[in-house]
């Protein structure tokens, strides 16, 4: 078989594959093996399309060769079991789940139980954003290795204990309800957010940005807020990703530096994204609920988008937003931040007041934002030499702690950007 | 991004394929992996500004000439090419089902800027 008729194949499982795996899962009851159905119904597909063509249906296609091999399975199964059980002198009803045959019918609420399963919190962070990546976008395990920057084996090994975890645990493959629900969504939230910025801030590698990273977790997010549009939050942190990544391609410069948000060719930026991202937050306003850190930040990373020139920005507005950030969920972080806006929008003094409240602050200690924060707002009030010494401190704090090159522009842009 | 390029003489699309693709679209859509889609208007409602030995001219539709015009167009987020053409084909496939003698083609290609041109 060539490699662009594997290639094919392989690209028109995948786009099957979240729902394929969330249909097995919920006919087997256990995610692992809804996987090895779905990886049997690849194998199926790699050795018959290339012949054959590609099926007008796919997606039923890859289902009835998984429910073949489901059944196969567990007969074979259910023959060992039976022998098992002459030799201990007793026989039982077979046991398996009596769904197999059923229809693929409410695909969504597969979909959404498959990533509500993938984020389960008996699971790390690091294994249920690997997890997330394999089972809901599809990805192979070197691509996943690849994105993290970790040793394929090194990978393998965590997804595949974080199959067994969750089997053991006896995750169930359902949507919670209530107040479940609500801490759920917010960790698959938080697992989304987790991958973008593992491409975005891209912390350790020559890569300073990883963009295949980035676009995942913005599929997962679109995904998301597509099978809970009632949720806010989700059109939130959609809005937020779609937003970050429209500037992507602004962030660096030829030498591959860091190119502050203010300085950035706004040209560069990618305006369908940057459209997309605000009729995303649009739907998050109209739903009409209360709304979290995600919209709140996806406000404030709007303010930018909005603004076509940097001095057109609307630091007014970011200021405020902030305010509420900081009343919602304070941190020294936050009013560094705050510090930055009210300094834009109301005068450096402003922003010095705010930042001289918290620059003491231990969980700030030796890291260099406060720092840059300073020399950015004495800059601002045209204190040249209060702004250096500002800047040096924070170079040289930054140097001492950092753990890659892009860590000194990290915490900058963090002052800069949203948050 | 895929051009749907298709005789303009064939009259509006059945109901059944209006559904299928409305359906395949949301799909997409919600996937992620279709960030952008439009119809496009009749050529009789297009107008061509032409550069040619040094003349600039101006022509209004239609273009009763020509045997296909673009229709439509998406912008896909593909991980791949074959991912785009695989998104592409299914359209073609709809159109198979669904409009029975209608004849025309996707074709898809690369925005530059992007990991794979």
């Amino acid at each position: 078989m060539t490699a662009d008729a594997q290639a094919a194949v392989t690209a028109a499982w995948r786009h099957e594959s979240a729902r394929l795996i969330g249909a097995l899962t919920r006919m087997t009851g256990e995610v692992g093996l809804a996987e090895d159905l779905a990886q049997d119904a690849l194998v199926a597909a790699l050795s018959q399309w290339p012949r054959e063509g590609i099926p007008s249906n796919p997606a039923a296609w890859l289902m009835a060769v998984a429910k073949r091999r489901a059944i196969d399975r567990f007969r074979r199964d259910a023959v060992a079991r039976r022998e098992a059980e002459s030799m201990a002198g007793e026989l039982r009803e077979d046991t398996r789940p009596a769904d197999l045959t059923a229809a693929v019918d409410h695909i969504e609420d597969d979909v959404l139980r498959l990533m509500f399963l993938t984020c389960d919190p008996v699971l790390s962070p690091e294994s249920r954003a690997a997890l997330t990546l394999r089972l809901v976008d599809g990805l192979t395990t070197t691509e996943i290795a690849n994105g993290f920057l970790a040793r394929e084996k090194t990978m393998g090994q965590r997804i595949s204990r974080a199959k067994t975890t969750l089997a053991q645990a006896r995750a169930a493959f359902e949507v919670p309800q209530g107040q479940e629900r609500e801490a759920r969504l917010a960790d698959v939230m938080a697992v989304i957010y987790l991958i973008f910025n593992e491409g975005y801030a891209a912390t350790t590698g020559d890569h300073w940005m990883r963009p295949e990273l980035c676009l995942e977790a913005l599929r997962l997010a679109r995904l998301l807020a597509k099978l809970v549009p009632d949720e806010p939050e989700a059109h939130g942190l959609q809005a937020l990703l779609e937003i970050q990544a429209s500037r992507m391609r602004a962030r660096r410069d030829a030498d591959g530096e860091a190119v502050l948000i203010e300085q950035q060719d706004r040209r560069r930026w990618d305006w369908l994204l940057i459209r997309r991202g605000l009729a995303a937050l649009d739907r998050a306003e109209a739903t009409g609920r209360a709304v979290g850190p995600y919209v709140l930040q996806a406000a404030i990373a709007a303010c930018h988008a909005r603004a076509r020139r940097a001095e057109d920005t609307d630091w007014v507005r970011i200021a405020e937003l902030y305010d509420v950030v900081a009343e919602a969920y304070p941190s020294p972080v936050v009013e560094a931040n705050r510090a930055v806006a009210h300094g834009r929008a109301h005068g450096p003094d402003a922003g010095l007041r705010i930042l001289d409240a918290v620059a003491g602050d231990p969980a700030l200690a030796g890291t260099s934002l406060p720092g840059a924060v300073r020399g950015d707002l004495l800059a601002a009030k045209g204190d040249r030499a209060g702004a250096a010494t500002a800047f040096a401190e924070a170079a040289a704090l930054s140097r001492a702690t950092r753990r890659s090159v892009g860590c000194c522009c990290a915490a900058r842009r963090k002052i800069r950007e949203t948050m | 991004m895929v051009f749907v390029k298709m005789r303009e003489d064939v009259g509006p699309a059945p109901e059944a394929l209006q559904r299928a693709m409305g359906e395949e679209m949301g799909a997409a859509f919600a996937a992620g992996s279709m960030i952008d889609a439009g119809g496009l208007g009749a050529s009789a409602q297009s107008t061509e500004i032409r550069l040619a030995g040094g003349e600039v001219m101006t022509t209004n539709g239609p273009w009763t000439e020509a045997v296909e015009v673009a229709g439509g167009y998406s912008i896909l987020e593909a991980r791949s090419r074959e991912e785009a053409v695989e998104g592409a084909r299914r359209v073609i496939e709809l159109h198979k089902e669904h409009w029975p003698g209608w004849e025309g083609s996707v074709e898809v290609r690369p925005i530059r800027g992007g990991p794979d041109s």
